[in-house]
C-alpha cells in the first residue's frame, strides 16, 4: 500500500515535471489527470512481467516518446484564455443553467409552501410543496460543483451528481420526516423515515469527502 | 527495424487507425495503445506522445468526443466515442486507403512490360 502511493506519488511528480512552467487550464488539468491513470496501468502491466517498480517506472516513461508536442500545445492553451473559454462554454453553460433553475425551484418551493401556510395553515399541504426545495438543492449542489470558477477546477460530472445525490438524500429526508411527523401525527414513525434517508446520504457523503482529489489551481 | 512497420509509412494513418478501433466500442489510452500493438502483431507501437495529441486534434475536429468513466476513487479513466461524424470520415479514409494501396501497388511493382 505504501509502495502503491508512493509510485502514484512519482508519476504525478514526473507529469508536473513535464509540464512545469505551463500556464493553467482546465484540459492540462485533464490531461495530467488522463496521462497518469494510463501511465500507472502500463507500469502494473510491465511490473506483471516481473520487472520492479523503479524498472518499469523507467521503461513506461521511456516508451511515452517525444511528448513537447502535446507540452507545447497546453503551453499555448495556457495562454490564450479566449480559446480556453470556447472549450468550457458548454459545460459552463449547462452548470449555469443549473445554478439558475436549482435556485428558482427552492425559492418556487419557499414561496409556495408560505402560501399554502397563509391559506391552509401549518400541516400537509403546505410542507408537500417543500419537495421543490429538495430538488432544487439537488441541482444546485451538482451545477456549483461542475462550475470551473478562479480558484477552482470543475469536477467531475459523475462525482459531481453524487454530492447532488446525497445533498437531495440529506434534504428529502428532513422532508420526510417533517411531512410523516404531521400526516401520522406520531413522531417515531417520523425519526423512522427520516433514518433511512439520511444514513444513505451519510454514506455517500462520506465516501466523497474521503476519496477526492484537490481542484484547487495553484 | 527489427519486424517493425517504418513509423514514416504509418504517419498519415494515425487517425484511421485510432478511429477503426474506436468504430468498434469506447475505448480510454492504455488500452487503445495495447490494441494498436494487438493488431499490428506486436510489430507497430503508437506511442504515446502521438496518441494524445492525435486524441485533441480528433476531438477539436469532432470526430470523437471523450467522457470520463464512472471510476469514483481517485483514478477515472478518459474514455473516447466515434461520432457520427468521425465514422463518414473513416469510412472515406478507409476507401482512399483502397483505392491508394491498389494504385501504389502497381507504381513500386509493376512490370512495364505486362500484357494485359
Amino acid at each position: 500500500m505504501n509502495n502503491e502511493i508512493s509510485q502514484k506519488n512519482k508519476i504525478d511528480e514526473y507529469i508536473n515535471h513535464l509540464f512545469a512552467g505551463v500556464g493553467a487550464s482546465q484540459q492540462l488539468f485533464e490531461l495530467k489527470e488522463e496521462l497518469a491513470v494510463n501511465l500507472r496501468e502500463k507500469i502494473q502491466d510491465i511490473k506483471a512481467r516481473g520487472l520492479n517498480d523503479e524498472e518499469a517506472f523507467r521503461e513506461a516513461v521511456a516508451s511515452m516518446g517525444d511528448l513537447s508536442g502535446l507540452v507545447e500545445d497546453m503551453r499555448r492553451l495556457g495562454q490564450d484564455t479566449a480559446r480556453q473559454s470556447v472549450y468550457t462554454s458548454m459545460k459552463a453553460r449547462i452548470s449555469t443553467a443549473g445554478i439558475v433553475i436549482g435556485s428558482m425551484l427552492i425559492l418556487f418551493g419557499l414561496f409556495s409552501a408560505l402560501m399554502l401556510y397563509f391559506m391552509a395553515g401549518f400541516g400537509v399541504a403546505s410542507l408537500g410543496n417543500l419537495i421543490f426545495l429538495v430538488a432544487g438543492g439537488t441541482l444546485l449542489t451538482y451545477s456549483v460543483l461542475t462550475r470551473e470558477t478562479m480558484h477552482k477546477y470543475a469536477m467531475n460530472t459523475i462525482r459531481a451528481a453524487l454530492y447532488g445525490l446525497s445533498v437531495g438524500l440529506l434534504l428529502f429526508s428532513i422532508f420526510t420526516g417533517f411531512v410523516t411527523r404531521y400526516a401520522t401525527g406520531e413522531m417515531f414513525i417520523a425519526v423512522a423515515s427520516v433514518m433511512v434517508f439520511f444514513i444513505a446520504g451519510v454514506g455517500i457523503l462520506l465516501t466523497l469527502l474521503l476519496t477526492g482529489s484537490d481542484r484547487s489551481k495553484q | 527495424m527489427g519486424g517493425k512497420i517504418s513509423t514514416d509509412l504509418i504517419r498519415g494513418h494515425t487517425d484511421t487507425i485510432i478511429l477503426n478501433i474506436l468504430r468498434q466500442g469506447d475505448s480510454y489510452g492504455y488500452e487503445i495503445y495495447k490494441t494498436v500493438l494487438t493488431l499490428s502483431g506486436q510489430r507497430y507501437e503508437l506511442k504515446e506522445a502521438t496518441l494524445y495529441s492525435a486524441f485533441r486534434r480528433l476531438e477539436q475536429d469532432e470526430l470523437i468526443v471523450s467522457y470520463w468513466g464512472d471510476e469514483t476513487q481517485g483514478s477515472r479513466r478518459k474514455y473516447y466515442r466515434i461520432t457520427a461524424k468521425g465514422k463518414d470520415h473513416y469510412e472515406q479514409n478507409r476507401k482512399d486507403w483502397v483505392f491508394a494501396r491498389e494504385v501504389l501497388d502497381k507504381l513500386i511493382q509493376g512490370g512495364l512490360n505486362s500484357d494485359e
